[in-house]
């Protein structure tokens, strides 16, 4: 067996696509640990202390809530341990104001991942 | 005389072309849309286009179950084929006494088709305890006279000289044909291989038949269970297909010489 | 013994071992059950019970009594019977492509990409196709203004089984083509050329020329395209299982339900003769009509 063996597209093929899927799969075991971040803002850009933001797990039929957690004094929130591929995200505050909810999709389950600023607003 | 234009034959052959290839393309637009898909008109290029439905996919469904139980019914049955299929080839090169029979005997067997032995098929399965296996999915696959024959005319085509001097440097049997034989052999080797390999991951209705529980189904299976559990408004289902479709496209376009010419030598032969 | 007769019988011993495996799964897996079936065509039986000679009454009940085995049969005769209209298309096709057109290679390519694909994704592709909602054919016809209300056509008894046979057409196509470009790339190029030279016009080329020596391909298509009404099982399972109402019911499909879904194995062994029978009595009349001798030419 020469190493011309390992020019033929039967070789070179398989090769690749396992040495991609072993890539992917490395990628996925560093980047797992459910870890989502973000920041809650309002509509002038000020980060929000104190606001109640709330993770949302789907289940069949709609979304019900799964974990919720305060963000700290720069308007910082994270949380750790999430084990969805899918869900949403709403941020709450004291006074009333409420963000849109945002779909949140993974590329795979408990991606570590950091969102775009929830934007806190009042609505009536 | 000019040889004819072709200009018209080029543009017969791209509208025919562009007719064959519109189902692949409207699977795919749909599995890429981020938008309801039963809105009416649908549109030709996919509205926020977005992957996240194959995550879904993966996760909604035992996709890796079905690609295992797929993965492990086909390597089963390229490999025990390449091994009876060759020694079946090899046997009939010989010259023995009942030859013409065995022969005329495989021939027979080509004619009658698959679809006209499920019953019993299945009742000898159940007999031999393999139903509701890998093994009992493979079984009927392990051995094809198409593929024998393709054995036997590239056995036959190699040079008497080669094998009378290996036997005469005293290998046995089989070494003589995994050494020698086999090699010489490459394009025989790569179209048992795609031909079992296509015929074992498309079929439908015997792991049907043989399968009694949702583990040990395989991809088609899986595809024609959750078509009434995925019919929602989401690309899902069509994520499936393509998902699906994959392995089977890319094997065969890295070896649609080989497919191609064991399609057509084994037709011939029959 | 002398040695030869040892070596001989080692020998002979030699081939029946490598036989063996492969015999063996062809007589439990073609030539058994082919008796099998026959066998139990002739008895009543249920698992557990013990079968009981009844002689040709299945036989007798499929014929005088079920409608849905004449519905199967004639809906497989017609399925049948649109296989030259797809071997017309698929020689159309292979004269396109055999010339040296610049990218003939992929134009085969992309003809032919269909027909490795699963059937049964094959079955959902096309199903969503046929969709009154999302589907590109009522689509088209709704914006060419050919129609105004979508056409439900997997519902519908009449176009549901040409709606099925279209779908099958776009897989089997390529199989055709494939086989009819072996078969005229194996015609001599100098009997054209004298022919040309003699001043044959093109068309009377064809026919003088092209479609004799295509002959053994043809029979092939022609024995494919009867045994893909055996193989269009899983197109039928996903489209419409049988159709509104046994409107798509092939032999296949009937079969399979009268011995796993009704768990009558003696009638659905009966299915089974008579539609081994078809495809024998089929194949035999191809024959013939492509004159014979499997349509092969004296080489």
């Amino acid at each position: 067996m020469s190493w011309r063996v390992l020019h033929h597209r039967f070789v070179v093929v398989p090769l690749a696509l396992v040495a991609l899927v072993a890539a992917w799969n490395l990628y996925i075991a560093f980047n797992d640990h459910g870890i989502l971040e973000g920041q809650v803002r309002d509509r002038a850009g000020a980060p929000v202390a104190g606001a109640t933001v709330i993770f949302f797990e789907r289940n069949a039929i709609y979304f019900q809530e799964k974990v919720r957690t305060t963000t700290d004094a720069k308007g910082d929130f994270r949380f750790t341990g999430l084990q969805h591929h899918v869900g949403q995200l709403e941020a709450v505050t004291d006074d009333g104001r409420r963000s849109d909810r945002r779909q949140v999709r993974l590329w795979f389950r408990a991606q570590d991942t950091e969102v775009a600023p929830l934007i806190v607003e009042r609505r009536s | 005389m000019r040889p004819p234009s072709a200009w018209p034959r080029h543009v017969i052959m791209i509208v025919v072309s562009i007719l064959m290839l519109i189902p692949f393309y409207w699977v795919l637009k749909t599995s890429l849309t981020g938008e309801n898909i039963y809105a009416y008109p649908p549109r030709l290029i996919p509205a926020d286009p977005h992957l996240f439905n194959y995550v879904d996919v993966w996760y909604l469904i035992p996709f890796p179950r079905y690609l295992l139980n797929s993965v492990i019914v086909s390597a089963m049955a390229i490999a025990g084929s390449l091994l009876f299929n060759v020694a079946a080839g090899y046997a009939l090169t010989k010259d023995f006494p009942a030859r013409r029979w065995i022969v005329l005997l495989l021939l027979s067997c080509m004619l009658i088709p698959f679809q006209a032995t499920i019953i019993p098929a299945y009742l000898i399965t159940s007999w031999l305890g393999v139903l509701d296996s890998w093994l009992g999915i493979a079984l009927p696959l392990l051995s094809t006279i198409i593929c024998i024959f393709i054995f036997k005319a590239s056995f036959e085509a190699v040079p008497r000289s080669l094998i009378d001097a290996a036997r005469v440097d005293g290998l046995s049997e089989w070494r003589i044909v995994v050494r020698i034989l086999l090699p010489l052999s490459k394009s025989a080797i790569a179209t048992n291989v795609i031909l079992t390999f296509i015929w074992s991951w498309n079929a439908f209705l015997w792991p049907l038949i043989v399968t009694r529980t949702p583990e040990m189904q395989t991809l088609p299976l899986g595809l024609a269970r959750f078509l009434s559990v995925m019919e929602d408004t989401t690309g899902a289902l069509y994520a499936f297909v393509v998902l699906v479709l994959i392995p089977g496209l890319a094997i065969f376009l890295m070896a649609q010489k080989e497919f191609i010419r064991g399609l057509t030598s084994g037709a011939t032969k029959g | 013994m002398t040695w030869f007769e040892r070596k001989r019988t080692r020998e002979m011993a030699l081939v029946a071992c490598f036989l063996l495996p492969s015999l063996l799964i062809f007589f439990l897996y073609r030539i058994l059950p082919l008796g099998w079936n026959v066998w139990l065509s002739f008895h009543a039986w249920s698992p557990l019970k013990p079968a009981k000679w009844i002689g040709l009454e299945n036989y007798e009940e499929m014929v005088l009594d079920d409608d849905v085995f004449w519905d199967a049969l004639s809906n497989t005769l017609i399925f049948i019977g649109c296989a030259p209209l797809a071997i017309a298309a698929a020689l159309a096709i292979s004269l396109l492509v055999n010339s040296d057109l610049k990218g003939a290679a992929i134009y085969r390519t992309i003809v032919f990409l269909s027909y490795p694909l699963m059937t049964v994704a094959v079955g959902i592709i096309w199903r969503w196709l046929y969709d009154e909602r999302g589907g590109f054919i009522n689509y088209v016809l709704r914006s060419a203004g050919i129609v105004d209300q979508p056409v439900k056509f997997l519902q519908s008894f009449d176009l549901a089984l040409p709606s099925v046979i279209l779908a099958d057409f776009w897989q089997i196509l390529g199989f055709y083509m494939i086989i009819l470009l072996t078969g005229l790339q194996s015609i001599p190029q100098h009997l054209y050329e004298a022919a040309r030279v003699d001043g044959v016009p093109a068309h009377a080329r064809f026919l003088r020329i092209t479609l004799p020596l295509l002959r053994p391909s043809i029979f092939l298509c022609i024995v494919v395209g009867i045994l893909n009404s055996f193989t269009s099982f899983d197109l039928i399972y996903v489209m419409t299982n049988g159709g509104p109402g046994h409107a798509t019911e092939l032999l296949i499909t009937y079969i399979y339900k009268a011995g796993f879904g009704q768990t009558r194995f003696d009638y659905a062994a009966a299915l089974t003769v008579v539609q081994f029978l078809l495809l024998i009595v089929l194949t035999v009349f191809a024959n013939r009509l492509s004159g014979g001798n499997a349509g092969s030419l004296e080489r």
